[in-house]
């Protein structure tokens, strides 16, 4: 049974061969309901595989010790399903946008790739696993940054793959460590090395995990290596823009919770200098994120700048060591990837729909597509933190889980900072609401007449917003499982 | 079986090669087909030699005293030898549609051929005077291919080949007369020949004598300073740049430096001393420096070249960190190493063969007209940056967990330093791959209307390469435990 595990691993990948192998299509819709057919069936078994398989499958061995495996953990079984929902609804809203784009059979054929080999990252059962994912990630990725094939894209697109490589090679020095000094590979609570070897060896391993937060913090657009993020999700279709920035970057995510919490240990590193360089480090990039994003004139780059900020509030959660800011940090993974992938499907249905790309000619959308610009606001107002809706119940159990941690000055001045940032982010998002909807006198907004999108690209639209409210009026449910999992990561049951 | 035919599997080659300039072919396939059959039936023999080892030692020459030409088959050379004669029908294949566009093909042929004697030669020799005789002769069999083009700049480059190698096997013999002098044996032996007291009295003029032949050696493996030989050389025609000026000679190089290091001063001894701290950093200084210098570099064949360069130097790590492990890192990549450059050399041979292009900003859009051979070099780009799965990954980690065993904190850097190199791999790489598939988005493919793939000739070997990467790379368990027993010296 629990090879069933495999099957959103490789069918996705499989079809995506296949689709990029095959002859041009000679009708669009028997394309898209080959593509369909193939995000629905892997989102069931993966659905399947989430909620009904606990066994762990080992597939082969690259070498004696490493193992490629397979196995759910919580926080698999979370970052799989929230991976599943968006990259799926995306990939509906892509249906209508691809079509002003050129090169479909290839970008559907990426897109399927890329979502199996997402799913393999959050299904890995040991660290070998997870890496030989990431790295396919960063691959398969790239033809969807470059896929417009403009000067600007292709370099956006080098600019990613090698900030990602570079990561992946600072990260990979721990990970040879780790394989060597660890007990075993596959992810466990509480750290796999144990503690005489971490102390005999206090700063190699020290400067390993330094290496290592930095390294996958590349994906997750971290200071100092953040520079590739805003140039390459905004020159993607927008579709792409929108799951590379609310999903991928989550894996940068997703490995450093792997290596720092249940490869290496969070005991080891509270109060030492890794902890504090890593939470300064977030706290300068959720601050330039925002003032970055602050003062960009073109929408899809503000987004872009603005998940670097989001992403590092993020990190600054984990950082803090502390189960309730952990959990919050958890939270807003789901928050912010609802939220960022609304905001960026919202820009590309304007883009599609009426072409204007900088904030200024948006001036007065809310008379023709006020159906999106609602879900833009919605949205926003969850990026900004405002109850009722997720941004609000992540941010909260970051700053009470910061305050509550102990660490000196950073216990405050991380909320400081996030308040702040708050506060910026309602700065660079919300005025395209209010002119939108209210231009002022006299000012003629007719180019905007009857320019809202169709209801494939309306409904996963509404879906998010409503999600992001639903889970901010109820977050209850999610959160106790999230603290569940944070207490046990953190070992304080 | 018979150590004869140890000999018989050197001279085989050398004979044939020899005779082919010299029978009056009525039909350029008669020859091709002479040559292969040449080349496969030597390799055949080769193969059975390495699954049914002959334990004697065959001396062909017994000169004087300690001196002698003799052969014999041990872990090491079973390794060496099983890798070249793997490779050289499938090169000798591929040189066949290469040299169309080439001239003087028959004397080509016959110095293509003869190379695989004599390193076969150095792969089975049995003592240090056998290997020293070949790899002298391997210098000379080699200047005719290199300045085949007979071009001014082929010229310059076989002179400089000629010089630096030359002068490297001068230092080489500096160390062999005092091996043979000191020596209790003039055969090798893992963990050296020499005794614990001799080495005790000359401590430290023996460990330069050991930097000097380990640089000696090293010209061949192009370890910085002595590196401006390779690039230069790439103007041979690409069989050779593939299989010679990547695999056969300057694996020779690395080769002879490991019977130097384990078989002769033996590790014990030099561990922990000036002279292995002074060697790591070298090396770990070309890896950075090889990679650096194939970012800058433009031209196809010479961006290769300046990776093999890199490339070795993550062999003489393995070697330089004196443990049997650093010894199964190090054969590990000499062999997946050989694999992805020769698989990468061809690719770019292919190209020029197609296209007459040699400046990688000329290959934009390649891809979509010559799908096989950029797949192929996709392959060989993703397995020299270690994408795990593929077989570079596994040498590295061999490597890489070396290096941590040894507990040596200098190799800790040289951690660092072979990242860093697979960052600058990654860059220099897939530039390339990236130019070729995804061209700018007015590029008008009619600009390379004449581009497509090349024959089945060409396309044989490069498929069998890529296929092996993958292979090694999914399963290299075998392939680490013989080298595993090589390396404890149990094989």
């Amino acid at each position: 049974m629990e090879y069933i595990l495999l099957v959103p691993v490789f069918f996705p990948i499989l079809a995506g061969i296949v689709l990029l192998l095959k002859k041009e299509y000679q009708k669009r819709s028997s394309m898209l309901l080959y593509v369909g057919t193939a995000l629905v069936i892997t989102g069931v078994f993966a659905v399947y595989g989430i909620f009904g398989i606990t066994e762990g499958v080992t597939l082969f061995h690259l070498t004696k010790t490493l193992p490629v495996y397979f196995e759910l953990d919580t926080l698999g079984r979370y970052f799989s399903l929230l991976f599943t929902i968006v990259w799926i609804l995306a990939g509906f809203f892509s249906f209508e946008y691809m079509k002003h784009e050129e090169r479909e059979k290839r970008y559907f054929g990426y897109y399927l790739i890329v979502f199996g080999v997402l799913l393999g990252l959050d299904f890995s059962g040991n660290l070998i696993t997870m890496y030989l994912f990431y790295e396919l990630m960063t691959l398969t990725s790239l033809p969807l940054v470059l896929h417009t094939q403009t000067r600007e894209a292709v370099m956006a697109g080098l600019r990613y793959l090698f900030f990602s490589f570079a990561g992946a090679y600072m990260a990979l020095f721990g990970v040879y460590f780790i394989c060597r000094y660890g007990t075993t590979l596959n992810f466990t609570a509480g750290g796999v090395i144990p503690a005489a070897v971490l102390q005999e060896n206090r700063t190699l391993f020290l400067v390993a995990v330094m290496f290592m937060i930095i390294g996958f913090g590349v994906k997750a657009g971290m200071f100092p290596l953040h520079a590739w993020l805003p140039a390459a999700h905004p020159v993607a279709p927008g579709p792409a823009s929108a799951v590379l920035s609310g999903i991928i970057v989550k894996a940068g995510v997703l490995a450093v919770i792997r290596v720092v919490y249940q490869m290496i240990g969070t005991d080891f590193i509270r109060g030492t200098w890794v902890q504090t360089a890593w939470m300064s480090l977030t706290l300068i990039t959720v601050f330039m994120g925002s003032m970055l994003a602050f003062r960009e004139p073109v929408l899809k780059k503000r987004l872009a700048y603005s998940t670097v900020s989001q992403l590092s509030y993020i990190l600054f959660g984990l950082s803090v060591l502390d189960a309730e800011a952990m959990t919050g940090a958890l939270l807003h993974v789901t928050a912010h990837a609802f939220i960022k992938v609304a905001l960026f499907l919202c820009a590309a249905a304007i883009i599609y729909q009426t072409g204007c790309k900088r904030v200024e000619d948006l001036k007065g959308i809310g008379k023709g597509m006020p159906v999106t610009l609602w879900c833009y606001t919605i949205v926003s107002l969850g990026l900004i933190g405002i109850p009722p809706t997720s941004g609000f119940a992540s941010k909260w159990s970051l700053a009470v889980g910061a305050l509550a941690s102990g660490v000196p000055v950073f216990s405050w001045l991380g909320p400081v900072v996030l308040l702040v940032s708050a506060l910026l982010t309602a700065g660079y998002l919300l005025p395209i609401t209010m002119q939108g909807f209210f231009p002022g006198e006299g000012y003629d907004a007719s180019r905007f007449e009857g320019k809202e999108p169709s209801y494939l690209m309306l409904a996963p639209l509404l879906i998010f917003a409503a999600l992001t409210v639903l889970i901010g009026l109820m977050p209850n449910g999610l959160t106790d499982r999230l603290f569940e999992f944070a207490a046990q990561a953190l070992q304080i049951v | 079986m018979n150590a004869f035919y140890l000999f018989l599997a050197v001279l085989i080659p050398c004979v044939g090669g020899v005779l082919n300039p010299l029978i009056p072919w009525k039909k350029r396939s008669h020859m091709l087909i002479y040559l292969e059959t040449l080349v496969v039936v030597n390799s055949i023999l080769v193969w059975v030699l390495l699954l049914n080892r002959p334990e004697e030692i065959f001396t062909l020459v017994h000169f004087t005293g300690n001196l002698a030409i003799a052969f014999q088959l041990d872990g090491l050379g079973t390794v060496f030898a099983g890798l070249i004669s793997f490779l050289w029908p499938l090169a000798t294949l591929y040189s066949f549609e290469y040299m169309t566009k080439e001239k003087h093909e028959k004397t080509f042929f016959m110095f293509y051929t003869v190379t695989y004697g004599v390193t076969l030669g150095i792969s089975l020799a049995d003592n240090f005077l056998t290997m020293y005789c070949f790899y002298e002769l391997l210098t000379l069999v080699t200047l005719p291919l290199v300045m085949h083009t007979l071009t001014r700049e082929a010229i310059l480059a076989s002179r400089k080949y000629l010089y630096y190698s030359i002068g490297g096997a001068a230092f080489a013999f500096i160390g062999m007369i005092f091996l043979l002098t000191y020596g209790e044996s003039p055969d090798f032996i893992l963990g050296g020949v020499m005794s614990t007291a001799t080495l005790a009295e000359g401590k430290n003029t023996f460990l330069l004598i050991y930097v000097f032949s380990f640089f000696g050696f090293g010209v061949k493996a192009a370890i910085c300073p002595l590196n401006s030989w390779l690039p230069q050389a790439g103007v041979a025609p690409t069989p050779v740049t593939a299989l010679l000026h990547a695999v056969a000679v300057v694996k020779s190089g690395a080769f002879a430096i490991m019977r130097l290091t384990f078989y002769c001063f033996g590790v014990d001894f030099l561990r922990g001393t000036w002279a292995q701290y002074l060697l790591m950093g070298v090396v770990m200084f070309t890896i950075v420096y090889g990679c650096s210098m194939a970012v800058k570099e433009t031209h196809l064949k010479r961006r290769l070249a300046y990776s093999t360069i890199s490339n070795l130097s993550y062999i003489l790590f393995g070697v330089v960190l004196m443990t049997p492990l650093g010894l199964v890192g190090a054969l590990s990549h000499m062999i997946f190493h050989a694999f992805m450059k020769i698989c990468s050399f061809f690719c770019a041979g292919a190209i020029m063969h197609q296209t007459e292009r040699h400046y990688i900003h000329q290959l934009d859009g390649f891809a979509r007209k010559m799908p096989k051979v950029f797949a192929i070099f996709t392959v060989s780009a993703l397995a020299l940056m270690g994408v795990p799965g593929l077989c570079g990954f596994i040498s590295k980690w061999n490597l890489v967990s070396a290096a941590i065993e040894s507990q040596n904190p200098m190799a800790y850097f040289g951690i660092g330093a072979l990242l860093l190199s697979a960052l600058l791999t990654a860059i220099y790489m897939l530039t390339i791959v990236i130019r070729a598939y995804f061209p700018e988005k007015d590029f008008n493919y009619d600009t390379i209307a004449d581009v497509k793939d090349p024959n089945w000739m060409m396309l044989l070997p490069l498929t069998v390469f890529a296929v092996m990467i993958v292979v090694f790379g999914l399963c290299s368990m075998p392939v680490t435990e013989l080298l595993t027993a090589v390396a404890a010296g149990s094989f």
